[in-house]
């Protein structure tokens, strides 16, 4: 049991004081960041990179406190989805349907507490999962040439946009920027200068972290200033927890089935965490769905979605690990951080930086234990979050986001940068160009230029390289069909999750 | 629809710059390989000129833009963050920081008085905890002058 090893030295590295204090610290400001409104899961891990950067944190402990963030938003994500009706990111939404109206029924407590079992079910799960298909993804992922890597980043941009995407094209468009961003900077092959213009700080290109900030703290800010958001929600109440040993055994095979789905969703590129909830709350109504009272309140209609969204975060860290393709956009902040840390996440990581890998897995189950622990008795903490007002808690971030960028390097041009970023992330959003692809494709670009180089350097010059063994093919087969079938299957289920919304409101009004 | 023809427009002219630029490039020192710097942004150039081309067809739906009054209010707001730039080194983190949070707070709705003790208050600790407890330093601008 060679996994088994890994992982034991793994827990020595997570379990340190100074780790555990990283995961508890992280697990905290998750769940904040995942309950306050308007700072998604994406937005709040991309404000912490700088940050966890300047203060010169050890690459373990840096990981550590960044993956328990993102467990933790995954936590308060719920929080106002069971409260208030309103998602706090989006693969909570499914949390909602029963969530809200057992809060109506003055069991608020109680959905939290059952939300916060699965929630902790869904990730222990699929990081279980995680342990036992990461290593056999990574030893696969060995036989990947450059040909097939560079097909791989391509499926990763057709698949960005999701089997529910609206419009494939602004993906395309999106993930073209990206790339076009990081082209500039002098060519690290032919030291040629490209689209420097002689300006000095663009010779080593475009720092990706100041365009994360830029593109998501700074436009979250211009967006809640247009929609007048700033006075924030209504004061809400908890009732006394009073939950039996019974109604947790009661949604017990409910978290199971959920987090199976969850964490399949989550390793496939294109499903995500939204669909991770959303598949998991469908099943679970069609299999038990008579017995039950599903859309009024019913428990296992709040557990359902909350072990699938956590399962499939956790799940998405598999193709980000191993292959170093991430598939959403909060695995892609992540994937920032090892890439400013110096890590090339791949199958080499594997065997490379295999503690610092299993200290991350390791790390992985402390902090989902934390957040379970910190959630049920702590709970009322973070719901009094809920009533912060935005008007004074988004000036207060955008510091915390322009502090972080200034201390990379102490440089006020950096600061022009992510606002000019910020304007940038505002205008795409309201044109419906997804962020997320412009991220990936500054990430990824110059790795997949490079596989490109080096699979046609092996050729002689033939492009059929690019298509020419079995496994490419396939790949580049997955990308098309990634592109193709949402425009396929993508209304559809578009419109079964907006009438499973609907039906929620008709219940509300 | 305009917004999509517009963006297709400018996304057109920029993927023809680009390429342009890209096919303008100096031959490497060692002469010319079979990728040399530009053949990835021709190929980026193409993708990203075809897709402007599609959406100049097939644009999407407008999302409803902004009044004026509303545009000027969110170039305000960049122009606060510019000018809390420009005043971090010079002037001091927390004077800049002060403005900065507190005109913010305000333009989000905001009374004056919570306003201008959010600014002082977010700067005072941002500034503490970060030059004494992680031991970032932060320009402290005049505050340093006058302290000596």
């Amino acid at each position: 049991m060679e996994t088994l090893n890994f992982l034991l030295q793994g827990f020595a590295v997570a379990l340190t004081p100074e780790n555990l204090m990283f995961a508890a610290i992280g697990a905290i400001l998750g769940t904040v960041i995942g309950a306050l409104p308007g700072l998604g899961p994406a937005n709040g891990v991309a404000i912490l990179i700088p940050l966890a950067f300047s203060l010169g944190l050890p690459a373990s402990s840096a990981l550590i406190l960044l993956t328990s963030v993102y467990a933790g938003a995954m936590y308060g994500g719920r929080i106002s989805s069971i409260l208030l009706n309103i998602p706090g990111d989006e693969p909570a939404m499914m949390t909602c349907l029963d969530g809200y109206p057992m809060a109506l029924k003055g069991r608020a407590a109680e959905a939290l507490a059952i939300s916060a079992i699965a929630s902790f079910i869904g990730s222990l799960l699929a990081t279980v999962g995680l342990v036992i298909l990461a290593p056999i993804l990574a030893k696969f992922a060995l036989r990947f040439g450059p040909a097939e890597y560079f097909a791989l980043f391509t499926l990763a941009f057709a698949t960005l946009g999701g089997i529910t995407g609206k419009n494939q094209v602004k993906t395309v468009v999106a993930a073209c920027l990206g790339l076009m961003i990081a082209t500039v900077g002098v060519d690290i092959t032919t030291g040629n200068q490209r689209y420097t213009y002689d300006i000095l700080e663009l010779y080593e290109g475009v720092d990706f972290i100041i365009a994360i900030v830029g593109l998501f703290a700074i436009s979250e800010l211009l967006f809640f200033i247009e929609m007048h958001a700033g006075e924030g929600f209504k004061k809400v109440s908890l009732n006394k927890l009073n939950l039996s040993m019974k109604d947790i055994i009661q949604v017990l095979p409910t978290c199971l089935r959920g987090s199976v789905l969850g964490f399949i969703a989550g390793v496939l590129p294109g499903a995500g965490a939204s669909l991770g909830s959303f598949l998991s709350y469908t099943m679970e109504k069609k299999i038990v769905g008579k017995s039950g009272y599903f859309g009024e309140g019913d428990p296992r209609g709040v557990a359902a979605p909350e072990a699938g969204n956590n399962a499939a975060a956790n799940g998405a860290l598999v193709p980000m690990l191993t292959l170093g393709v991430p598939g959403s956009g909060t695995t892609a902040v992540l994937l920032a951080m090892l890439i400013s840390l110096n890590i090339q996440p791949g199958p080499m990581l594997f065997t490379q930086n295999a503690e610092l890998v299993w200290g991350v897995i390791a790390a992985l189950f402390v902090g989902n234990l934390i957040l379970l622990l910190l959630n049920i008795p702590m709970i009322g903490i973070f719901v009094k979050l809920l009533s912060i007002p935005p008007k004074y808690l988004m000036p207060v971030v955008t510091l915390v986001a322009s502090v972080g960028i200034f201390a990379i390097s102490n440089s006020p041009l950096d600061l022009y940068f992510m606002i000019g970023f910020g304007l940038l992330g505002y205008l795409l959003r309201k044109l419906h160009i997804p962020l997320v692809p412009v991220i990936l494709g500054m990430l990824l670009g110059p790795e997949m230029e490079k596989s490109l180089r080096h699979a046609l350097t092996i050729s002689d010059g033939d492009w059929t390289i690019l298509w020419s063994s079995g496994l490419s093919v396939g790949i580049w087969a997955v990308a098309i069909a990634g592109l193709v079938l949402p425009y396929l299957i993508g209304p559809v289920l578009r419109r079964r999750m907006a009438a499973a919304q609907d039906k929620d409101h008709s219940i509300v009004d | 629809m305009i917004g999509d023809r517009i963006l297709g427009v400018v996304l057109l002219l920029l993927a023809v710059v680009y390429g342009w630029e890209a096919a303008m490039f100096p031959e490497p020192f060692g002469g010319s390989e079979a990728v040399g710097p530009e053949t990835f942004p021709l190929i980026l150039s193409v993708v990203l000129g075809l897709s402007s081309i599609y959406l100049l067809v097939r644009p999407d739906e407008d999302e409803e833009w902004p009044h004026m009054k509303m545009l000027a209010e969110l170039g305000f707001v960049l122009l606060i963050l510019a000018i809390f730039t420009l005043m971090l080194q010079p002037v001091g983190f927390i004077p800049a920081t002060t403005l900065m949070v507190g005109v913010l707070c305000w333009r989000m709705g905001a009374k004056p008085l919570p306003s201008v003790f959010t600014g002082v208050g977010s700067a005072v600790v941002v500034y503490v905890l970060f030059n004494f407890l992680l031991e970032l330093h932060l320009p402290a601008g005049l505050l340093k002058l006058s302290g000596g």
